[in-house]
């Protein structure tokens, strides 16, 4: 049995891993069995011009529309429509109190600009104190991102788009979200989570979180004064941000564990809030992934690993910032390389079946053992198995149902 | 004979009275005795016993038990006929590491202490929660010696009895001192939780199942919770070591140590840093440098490095470090610069007596996870330094001292494993170069945060270091088969560099549990 791949991205972690399997390295016009592709490569293989049809014993690492929770502004859409539709259904979920979901609420108050502007505009005057954070939906890594206070600043930025510039500008849609001012500090520090989650299927929602995230530190003191609004550096994680401030630090790269920040949050704040924060997280995580799974086109080959970006405030309180479909496999640190090696080493246990072929026949339900650093968020094949009344060992618990 | 015996506790109940009012939690308590004896539970016709059990109710009694039980784990004291010898071997040392100060302080032209400027001044203040920009300039510093260099210095201990005739033998082993340490089976009795396979609680127990280890810790934190109410020093002791919850980690190690924080403390601190505010020590610039050469690199405690600044620092001024130490080390009287040499103008150098050696801030960067506050931090780190930390960078014949655990480090492992022994050896590989960092600084910075906060609930909970060196043999057995393929001195540091894997307490067990053979 050979088992071939194929790989359109030049990461040693990602060839490493493949070669230590005994798989070969083909091309993409060659018969490939596992194919880790960039979204553009996986876009085009997908669509109908190509007319490649894949077979049995074809996996790749994307699903055709992932940008549904990639963007920015799918996603925030996605959420609010999965939301009206549980309350619609009279679901408890969706409860509201104060107007806001009780159970729900994990995103920032967020809304799509140009679209959205009266609506956002209604929601500024509510309380004009606040600070917003621009976006552009297509971009990453912190790119052409701003903060605002004033209603005349976005004004004034969107008069200047309508330069001559118009037609390129107006391509580009912003979302426009409420500043999470009182993030959590450490050591002075802000910080935002970046956490894996692997996702088998979507219907039936299959998902699982690694269990060994990080943390990604602002190398300079947190400041929320109005004077330090402009300074990146104070205000956005993203290593490739951070990489050029002066104080970057390229042996720990800014990243503490997420292992040694539970044992920190248990030590000082004691161990109850601090089971709530990582319950809510699974919690924002799986009805982000319910959010998108009525409208991801799914298909049998397909699974993706997604970056969660969280921030914490300082009452404990996850925050979904954005969710990546194709999260850096770079390492910047020895422990980061480690990390990404398991990580994919455990994505390969468990798309792969026991045979060692991949086979979109196969149930995809995989061994405990195969789970690696891999926890089962939820896996609705099992949940619906225990709900039948089987003698089913599920390990889900039932809070996700 | 029993007249004796009463005469003797007589003695030491005068003692523990008079070192009790000269404490620094006297007044507290007194007051709070005071206080008591205000109320109306306390009648003057009975007041003997009705204060005391006055005392009990409001948990006074608890507090005075716990000050005496403080006073005998600082007062245990072994004496040794080789005091004296190892004695004058650290006051040469001591007297080394003054000589290297002076020289590095004429090479750069500074002096070693002075007033700081008025804008310096408020430049520290003003950055004083963001120390890690305070711009200095500490490029040319170097640290004063690192454990390789203590290590050296042990290894030319001659020994009080050593033959001459032996002498031209290579420096390679400790066995020509005197000194008496455990052996395996005095391990066993001494960690007898741990060699009897109780149930410990520890973070590796989730790997076995999941549900025993969420039951376990929901038992160890009632208990736990029950013991801080009742306030009581030794049962924490004791609780230990059954393993700690991480959430209690905190109180019950400061109770254990009499760490607690009341308004003395903040004001202690204050006066610290004051301190710090007001004089320029070189001895700063060592310590600045240290922090940044270790916990600013480190990903494991990068993001305290602020705390650390202020902690270390104000550990340098604190007198009471010098004033506790069980053998004092040998000092520096100072002039500020620029002032007459008036006793006025000069000071102990430094005030703590302590100078750091690289690496000296891993002993207190691990407290950054169980402590928010830097007052709490540095009470408890003090704590654990004059109990234990001092005695593993200083000359001692103590059976706690390095000079003991290094000793116990090479018997052990020529005892339980000769063939790996006798592979160093002929390899002409010293494992004591490898192992001497883990040992010096309690494998802090070497060992994850939570596995390493494991293994300090241990020496708190025996009331002993001699754990350090026997994790340190286990660790090397567990690779020996990669230890037998090397033969360089890198390469065994290669096998033994990454600790992440390490998981203490079964580890441990396993050792001690394993039947002699």
């Amino acid at each position: 049995m050979r088992v071939s791949y194929c790989t359109d991205l030049d990461k040693s972690v990602v060839v490493a891993n493949c070669e230590k399997r005994g798989w070969v390295q083909v091309g993409p016009e060659e018969d490939w069995n596992i194919y880790w592709a960039g979204t553009q490569t996986c876009r085009s293989l997908f669509s109908v011009d190509s007319g490649y049809r894949m077979n049995d014993n074809q996996l790749i690492n994307h699903f055709p529309n992932h940008y549904e929770i990639s963007r920015k502004d799918l996603l925030v859409k996605n959420i609010k429509r999965y939301r009206r539709d549980l309350e619609k259904e009279g679901n408890i979920m969706a409860e509201r109190g104060d107007s806001k979901y009780l159970h729900l609420d994990f995103i920032p108050v967020t809304f799509v600009l140009p679209a959205d502007y009266n609506m956002f505009v209604e929601e500024y005057r509510k309380s004009p104190q606040s600070t917003w954070i621009m976006k552009p939906c297509g971009r990453s890594q912190g790119s052409g991102i701003f903060l605002i206070n004033k209603l005349s600043k976005l004004k004034r930025w969107s008069r200047e788009s309508k330069t001559p510039f118009q037609q390129q500008l107006n391509k580009e849609s912003y979302v426009i979200s409420k500043y999470i001012d009182n993030p959590l500090l450490i050591g002075g520090k802000k910080f935002d989570l970046r956490l894996y989650v692997l996702v088998t299927s979507f219907r039936p929602l299959k998902a699982y979180q690694f269990k060994l995230g990080f943390c990604r530190f602002c190398t300079v003191k947190y400041d929320s004064s109005v004077a330090e609004l402009d300074n990146m550096y104070v205000h956005l994680t993203n290593v490739s941000v951070q990489k050029h401030g002066g104080e970057y630090n390229s042996l720990h790269g800014g990243k503490l564990s997420v292992q040694n920040l539970r044992l920190y949050l248990e030590g000082t704040r004691g161990k109850k809030v601090t089971e709530t924060l990582f319950d809510q997280i699974s919690w924002l995580i799986i009805h982000c992934l319910k959010a998108i799974a009525p409208v991801i086109a799914t298909d049998r080959h397909c699974f993706e690993c997604y970056g969660y970006d969280i921030i914490i405030d300082n009452k404990l309180k996850p925050w979904l910032i954005e969710v990546n479909a194709s999260p850096s496999l770079t390492s910047t640190t020895a422990n980061d390389r480690i990390l990404k090696h398991k990580l994919l080493d455990n994505i390969f246990n468990i798309v792969v079946p026991p045979s060692g072929m991949p086979d979109v026949r196969w149930n995809k339900i995989p061994s405990s053992e195969a789970l690696g650093d891999f926890e089962l968020l939820i896996d609705e094949d099992l949940v619906n198995a225990s709900e039948n009344g089987e003698n089913s060992s599920a390990r889900n618990n039932s809070k996700w149902k | 004979m029993e007249e004796l015996k009463d005469k003797n506790i007589h003695q030491t109940t005068i003692k523990i009275c008079e070192d009790l009012k000269n404490s620094s939690q006297y007044k507290s308590l007194f007051e709070d005795i005071q206080k008591l004896v205000a109320t109306p539970s306390v009648k003057i016709e009975d007041f003997k016993s009705t204060l005391l059990k006055c005392m009990q109710e409001n948990g006074l009694e608890a507090e005075l038990k716990n000050n005496i039980y403080r006073w005998v784990k600082m007062k245990r004291k072994e004496s040794s006929s080789y005091d004296s010898f190892f004695r004058k071997s650290q006051i040469h040392w001591d007297k080394r590491i003054h000589k290297s100060l002076n020289s590095m302080c004429s090479e750069l032209g500074i002096s070693l202490a002075k007033l700081r400027g008025n804008s310096e001044k408020e430049e520290l203040l003003n950055k004083w929660n963001e120390l890690s920009n305070f711009e200095t300039d500490i490029h040319k510093y170097r640290p004063v010696y690192a454990p390789k260099d203590f290590l050296e210095v042990l290894l030319n201990l001659k020994g009080p009895k050593r033959d001459k005739s032996k002498c031209d033998n290579q420096r390679w082993e400790f066995a020509q001192l005197p000194l008496r340490v455990k052996n395996l089976s005095e391990l066993r009795n001494l960690y007898l939780e741990i060699s009897r396979g109780e149930q410990i609680l520890n973070s590796n127990t989730m790997l076995s199942t999941n549900q025993n280890f969420v039951q376990l810790e929901a038992e160890r934190i009632l208990l736990g919770e029950k013991i801080l109410m009742k306030n009581y020093a030794p049962l924490a002791q004791e609780y230990l070591k059954k393993g700690c919850p991480k959430c209690l980690r905190a109180r019950i190690w400061a109770l254990l140590l009499g760490a607690e924080i009341k308004s003395y403390q903040i004001s202690y601190f204050d006066f610290l840093k004051q301190n710090v505010l007001q004089y320029d020590l070189m001895i700063d610039k060592l310590i600045i440098k240290d922090i940044n050469l270790t916990a600013s690199n480190d990903d494991q405690y990068f993001v305290f490095e602020d705390v650390l600044y202020q902690v270390m620092l104000c550990f340098s001024r604190d007198s009471e470090i010098l004033k506790y130490l069980p053998n004092q080390p040998a000092f520096m009287q100072v002039a500020f610069k620029g002032k007459p040499n008036t006793p006025e103008n000069t000071i102990v150098f430094p005030p703590s007596g302590v100078i750091p050696f690289h690496g000296f801030t891993m002993y207190a960067a691990p407290f950054c996870y169980l402590f928010n506050n830097s007052v709490e931090l540095y009470f408890v780190f003090r704590a654990f330094y004059l109990r234990y930390w001092h005695r593993l960078h200083r000359v001692c014949a103590s059976s706690q001292g390095i000079v003991s655990l290094c000793l116990q480090f090479e018997r052990l492992l020529q005892c339980y494993e000769p063939n790996l022994w006798n592979h160093f050896k002929k390899c002409r590989i010293y494992p004591l170069r490898v192992v001497i960092k883990w040992i010096m600084r309690a494998f802090s910075g070497h060992l994850p945060p939570e596995q390493l906060l494991t293994l300090w609930d241990i020496i708190l909970a025996y009331d002993s270091l001699e754990i350090i060196p026997l994790l340190a043999v286990v660790i090397v057995i567990f690779r020996k088969e990669n230890l037998m393929k090397v033969n360089t001195l890198a390469n065994v540091e290669a096998v033994l560099a990454d600790l992440s894997s390490i998981a203490v307490v079964p580890l441990l067990q396993m050792a001690l549990m394993k039947e002699e053979g």
